[in-house]
């Protein structure tokens, strides 16, 4: 069944290289609204580079790139923050030091009163800006792992790295994006782990039929269970469309990975 | 404006532009294997220079008097002890602090720094005076038309090329060039390699400090004088040719010291009322370019996984 | 903007927990403290100084030892705004007990000063990460503009510690300009260049003082001069009272900003920052605006100080704002604990005061201080009082 959910976000010819790599090599991509997108592909065909392209910390050499109508090729990343694109990231990237309330305000930035005259003298209003959003995330918060919240003001680098994603994802949530992007969120989970963040983020999807995910893993298990369609990349190209199965029994793609025809 | 003196601006650019290049070389190795900053760097010159003052007086004071020896063996002494002293850095204030953060090392270097320049300051006897440096080479010179070409400045600047086309060859043409740039590159592809890390760590501050000890001496016998501070500002102008050049290219870092030493060339013309605003003029134009292109004219080598 | 839809019960507020540390633990280590304070700075003699000095190390090793530190730091954090104003008594009992002493008096509003210097340092390389070098320059900035200003002008003085600061603002934010959108050794480099410099370019101008350096003019507000000795029913004043009191409000106001700062979204903008650059513009942050923010107000404080200081001395050379000098306030911070407002009063205290009586090891002190640092930074890199997790109201609990 072809549905003709309109695109929110699109690549088109999108290429980035390093060097002599081309990492990105005239990629046409297409996400649709609303829907779960698996990206896949070996190691190395450009899905993280993909990722950092889209949201503006690298520059792509060539193509345009649109969300939600309007064109952001080269835009800064915090151009795509505001637009309502977050993201994950492969190598968890989080502030260790800071507390987990602290590390999930951060992905909350656009929603915070920034002034300066705010933060330093109108502190009664800062204080009820600060419970409303601690209730916010707090209740983010619940939906992951319940027993996180008493930790609420613990630092980060104190949770095993399992929590950390959770934490990782939270910061990318509370801000109520509309595109989220999730490199590789269970590296490093046990199957059971994996499991239960899949089903939490279906729970925050459910609750939230405005939100468009596509997701990067290596666990075929995740892809096949959550996605509604995959696209594989290979070297920078995209060598397959469409439901997992059907991508699953591409030749091309089992080439792509196995590395002959089987 | 006269030939001789266009001539003695020149040459007065190459000298210093020199003594900057020995500097900055030493910035760019140790960034390149290390990716820090070491601010001691100029300091470690300073200590170089005072060693070598420090054994003419001890030479002369048992009767050796033929300038040569005298030259060859301070040279020697300050060369070894200060690649001595550089090792000891890197092996029980750099090394350790490899894991912390980058800004850790940074700061443990300048307060290394401030620790050299204050022992010599208090403990080499009347350290905080300009002490006089020996005349040790062949005085005396040659005119070009209305150049003086002293015979001493142009030993030294031969010597100091020398000394960088030596370390180009020791770079590229030598297995331990070719481990100092694999580490350089990649460490641990290098490691798995079976490069030792360490030892490459080790010899390339060695290296560094005693080109560092070089460029001591020829300040000294430059300016006939030394005093306790020549490192810092020696230390932080090589800094910004390293920067200039790009960090981590060695070509990069001479050509930066040499740009430097001409920017201040031309400050010191452009300005002649207030020639103390040459280091103004060149470090101004310096950040100018930095916030223009900060990798420098040879790209800097950044890798930051995302 | 969709609001995120949970359909979840509300949970329960976070009504601050009704504090279980008691106050007194902190406020009998600030008697403590205050007193031997008073003693170190009364007595003259040199070998009781280095006995004093022994048996403060011992003591606090010892208490260390046996956990005494525990329930004074619970109680501290409890209930940091009490102890702030009890620390504030703790100082007007120090200077009544010197209220004659003029080289005492001065004593501590050199420290005062330095401490607010040091917290605008705080909030540029503390809390945002920016590397600056030069801090004495622009204290030096704000001496000389208060040089100038008083000695030409007739802008009221307390205007004129304002426009000190304001300058130290500006050019510091010129400094940065170019080194928005580098990494941090640049900085580095920048500061350290303009410290060097900074010290020359005010030797070769005779308009400056030269090598020799400028009178300054000293406060006077609605024409009360400050520079005269009080008398107040009977008793004699140092006039040095009437800068420690300027100096007490300036230290207050920025202690309070610097901590509301911190405990702010603005304070955990300018942590993200510097913990990590690119995952923070990934969530909106503009990096080089809040960069320039916290610099320029670091450099404010800075500036501040640094006119305030020249006032309260008189005179002012360039000899006293060198890159050394720098490295001292840098060391503070190090030392201190970065990023903790009040490791910064430990610090400055310990910095400034030991020196200045143990004469023997003035001339050493640049030395001394290196190489602490460079043992903290091998063995103790978080410093002497470790930065708590940001509590934005004191007592809140999850």
């Amino acid at each position: 069944m072809t549905t003709t959910t309109p695109a929110i976000l699109e690549a088109r010819g999108l290429t980035r290289q390093f060097g002599g790599v081309v990492a990105l090599d005239n990629l046409d991509l297409t996400v649709n609204a609303n829907e779960i997108l698996g990206l896949i592909g070996p190691n190395g065909s450009g899905k993280t580079t993909f990722f950092n392209v889209i949201t503006g910390i690298y520059q792509p050499n060539g193509g345009t790139v649109t969300f939600e109508n309007a064109d952001v090729t080269g835009a800064s990343p915090q151009k795509m923050y505001h637009a309502g694109v977050s993201r994950t990231f492969q190598r968890s990237r989080l502030s260790l030091p800071l507390s987990l309330f602290d590390n999930i305000m951060i992905g909350n930035h656009k929603r915070l009163n920034q002034g300066l005259w705010f933060n330093l003298m109108r502190r009664q209003a800062f204080r009820d800006e600060f419970e409303k959003n601690y209730q916010a995330a707090r209740a983010l918060l619940e939906i992951f792992s319940p027993p996180l919240v008493r930790r609420m003001f613990e630092p980060v680098g104190t949770l095993p790295m399992i929590d950390r994603r959770r934490i990782e994802i939270c910061r990318a949530l509370i801000s109520a994006p509309r595109l989220l992007l999730l490199d590789e969120p269970s590296a490093g989970m046990t199957h059971d782990e994996t499991a239960a963040l899949m089903n939490d983020i279906l729970l925050v999807r459910d609750q939230n039929r405005n939100l468009t995910i596509v997701i990067v893993e290596h666990e075929m298990g995740v892809i096949e269970r959550i996605t509604n369609r995959c696209v594989v990349l290979n070297f920078g190209r995209k060598i397959a469309d469409g439901p997992y199965r059907s991508v699953a029994a591409d030749p091309l793609v089992q080439e792509a990975y196995l590395g002959a025809s089987v | 404006m006269d030939v001789g003196l266009i001539a003695q601006y020149i040459m007065n650019g190459l000298m210093l532009g020199m003594m900057y290049a020995l500097v900055a070389v030493g910035f760019t190795l140790f960034f390149g294997v290390l990716d820090i900053i070491k601010f001691s760097h100029g300091d470690v010159l300073t200590v170089g220079a005072f060693i070598a003052l420090a054994t003419f007086v001890g030479l002369k004071a048992v009767g050796l008097d033929s300038e040569p020896v005298l030259l060859v063996i301070m040279l020697a002494v300050s060369v070894f002890a200060t690649a001595l002293l550089g090792m000891v850095i890197a092996r029980y204030l750099v090394l350790p602090l490899r894991s912390a953060p980058a800004l850790n090392t940074l700061l443990i270097t300048l307060m290394l720094g401030t620790v050299l320049r204050e022992m010599v300051r208090l403990f080499y006897p009347e350290g905080a005076n300009p002490k006089p440096f020996p005349a040790l080479l062949p005085s005396g010179s040659v005119n070009i038309g209305q150049f003086n070409l002293r015979y001493d400045n142009l030993i030294m600047l031969v010597a100091g090329i020398g000394v960088i086309v030596g370390l180009q060859l020791l770079l590229n043409r030598t297995r331990l060039g070719l481990a100092i740039r694999a580490v350089a590159q990649d460490d641990e592809t290098a490691r798995t390699m079976g490069i030792n890390f360490t030892v490459v760590v080790l010899i390339t501050f060695a290296i560094g400090s005693g080109l560092a000890a070089f460029g001591g001496v020829m300040n000294g016998l430059y300016y006939n004088e030394i005093n306790f501070g020549i490192g810092l500002l020696l230390g932080i102008i090589g800094f910004a040719a390293a920067i200039l050049g790009g960090l981590g290219s060695i070509y990069g870092a001479i050509l930066g010291g040499f740009l430097f030493a001409a920017l201040q060339t031309i400050g010191a013309v452009a300005l002649p009322f207030a020639s103390a605003y040459k280091d103004v003029f060149a470090f101004t134009v310096v950040i100018m370019f930095m916030a223009w292109r900060p990798t420098g004219l040879i790209q800097e080598k950044i890798s930051e996984r995302v | 903007m969709t609001e995120m839809n949970l359909s979840r019960a509300p949970s329960p507020a976070s009504v601050p927990v009704p504090s279980s540390a008691s106050l007194w633990p902190s406020i009998v280590a600030l008697a403590f403290a205050t007193a031997y304070l008073i003693a170190l700075l009364a007595v003259e003699e040199q070998t009781l100084i280095i006995g004093l000095l022994t048996a403060a190390v011992v003591a606090v090793v010892a208490a260390n030892y046996l956990g005494l530190f525990v329930p004074v730091g619970r109680s501290f954090a409890e209930h940091e705004g009490t102890f702030g104003l009890a620390a504030i008594v703790a100082a007007f009992a120090l200077a009544a007990y010197f209220h004659e002493d003029h080289f005492v008096l001065l004593l501590v509003v050199t420290v005062i000063l330095y401490i607010v210097a040091t917290l605008g340092l705080n909030v540029q390389f503390g809390y945002t990460g920016i590397l600056n070098f030069a801090g004495a320059s622009f204290f030096g900035i704000g001496a000389y503009t208060s040089a100038v200003l008083n000695a030409h002008t007739a802008v009221p003085t307390l205007l004129v510690v304002l426009i000190g600061g304001l300058c130290a603002a500006l050019i510091g934010s010129l400094l940065l300009l170019p080194v928005l959108r580098t990494r941090g050794h640049y900085a580095a480099l920048v500061t350290i260049a303009f410290a060097l410099l900074f010290k020359t370019f005010l030797e070769v101008n005779d308009v400056l003082g030269g090598p020799q350096g400028l009178q300054v003019g000293g406060m006077h507000i609605f024409g009360w001069s400050f520079n005269d000795n009080l008398s107040i029913g009977g008793i004699e004043l140092s006039f040095y009272i009437n800068y420690f009191l300027i100096s007490m409000l300036l230290l207050v106001g920025a202690f309070v900003l610097v901590r509301r700062l911190e405990r702010s979204w603005i304070g955990l903008n300018l942590d993200a920052l510097r913990l990590d650059e690119t995952a923070a513009s990934c969530f909106g942050l503009n990096i080089a605006r809040w960069k320039i923010v916290s610099f320029t107000l670091g450099n404010l404080l800075i500036g501040m100080a640094g006119a305030l200081f020249g006032m309260v001395g008189s005179f002012i050379a360039p000899n006293n704002y060198t890159f050394a000098d720098s490295l001292i306030l840098v060391s503070i911070l190090l030392l201190g604990g970065i990023g903790n407002a009040w490791g910064v009063i430990v610090a400055t205290i310990i910095v400034v005061i030991v020196p200045e009586k143990l004469q023997t090891i003035q001339e050493y002190r640049f030395l001394i201080y290196a190489a602490l640092v460079i043992a903290v930074l091998l063995f103790r890199p978080e410093g002497l009082l470790t930065r708590p997790v940001r509590r934005y109201f004191p007592g809140v609990r999850s």
